[in-house]
């Protein structure tokens, strides 16, 4: 690849000069195993686990627990989008399997099967803003509380949102792994009515039922809909924006950063700030919006 | 198995499986009514109706 060396001035850079020097620099930051993103899935997968025979022997008040499960909950997808990406490891690398086993374990809290998700997840990077093709397009809203009331109609039995990830399969001819969806949902089910019928009913609400409500809405919120919001435009620097958070990176779980995660889904969530931070020149010599970041 | 399957994903199956035993050990555990089957019953009012509506109407919150 062509070197770019001279960066002091970006008018004077043709197009093509200019792609070189972002992929220079975004490449500085691909090609690393986010070792912190496995442990943090199987970790806290482990520990969501464990909540249950903690609680059900009297070892952990449930009032502890719940919390500790809706944590859980919003935690457990980002490890999954890692391997979904495949960057902890690609095809015919020899650490394929830990990024598969991340993958399908890090979402056992949301009830979220792995192969589905990263189809989806696919499609949506491949088509964001899309107003057909975007499997998340019925996430935009005007604002936070119309994302919360979108929230509640997307949890009632017709809405489309349960016929978005069905559609998108069926569309690009992957209907098959549906079943992983039925497999996984099922097994979610019975487990739920068996606990309840045992008179685990309240422990389970606390434990699984509410805390993957919560999860779910927390990680879309800002994962989905914080950094595309309007939504309404298409193209490589126009469909996904850099925003500042009021409650900073933690809270909002990198995802400030989230335009440097479309243009360059291979750098690990943890180096998307730095990656950020280098790259806003060229981002704001785009036309990217950046939210003041 | 398309039909269980249809049945286990229904919001009649969600409120039989989990909301009534969850209704009736909420109201067992805040001692609104006798536990048992006082209890049970009075889970079954409050879940059952809701299950209903959610089933032919469409919509947990009445609202759609």
């Amino acid at each position: 690849m062509a070197q770019v060396k001279n960066t002091a001035n970006l008018d004077q850079l043709s197009n093509a000069e200019l792609d070189v020097l972002e992929r220079q620099i975004a490449g500085k930051y691909m090609g690393k195993v986010p070792w912190g993103a496995v442990v943090w899935g199987l970790g806290n997968c482990a520990v969501f686990i464990a909540l249950f025979p903690l609680v059900l022997l009297d070892l952990l008040p449930l009032w502890a627990a719940f919390p500790i499960a809706t944590l859980n909950a919003i935690l457990a997808y980002l490890p999954s989008h890692e391997a979904q990406h495949n960057i902890i490891a690609g095809k015919g690398k020899p650490l394929r399997w830990l990024n598969e086993l991340v993958g399908h374990v890090s979402t056992i809290p949301l009830v979220m099967p792995y192969r589905v998700m990263r189809a989806t997840h696919m499609e949506h990077h491949q088509h964001t803003n899309h107003p057909e093709k975007d499997c998340d397009i019925d996430l935009h809203a005007k604002s936070g509380i119309d994302f919360l009331r979108q929230t509640l109609i997307s949890h009632q039995p017709d809405s489309g949102r349960r016929k978005a990830y069905p559609d998108c399969l069926e569309r690009t001819g992957q209907s098959h792994l549906m079943l992983d969806a039925v497999m996984m949902n099922s097994a979610y089910l019975i487990f739920m009515f068996t606990m309840a019928w045992s008179g685990y009913a309240i422990e389970m609400a606390l434990l699984w039922w509410l805390p993957k409500l919560l999860g779910e809405t927390y990680i879309t919120y800002y994962l989905a809909w914080a950094p595309h919001h309007p939504g309404d435009e298409q193209g490589r620097y126009r469909d996904t924006r850099a925003f500042k958070s009021r409650f900073g990176n933690l809270i909002s779980m990198g995802m400030q950063y989230h335009i440097i995660h479309h243009l360059y889904p291979r750098i690990p969530l943890s180096l998307t700030p730095a990656a950020y931070r280098e790259l806003r020149p060229v981002l704001a010599h785009r036309g990217c919006e950046l939210g003041g970041l | 198995m398309k039909h269980l399957i249809s049945a286990l994903f229904s919001p009649m199956a969600f409120a039989l499986g989990l909301l009534w035993p969850l209704s009736w050990q909420v109201i067992a555990s805040l001692e609104l009514a006798e536990a048992g089957l006082p209890a049970i019953v009075a889970g079954a009012a409050v879940a059952i109706p809701l299950g209903l509506m959610a089933q032919f109407r469409r919509s947990w919150i009445w609202l759609k």
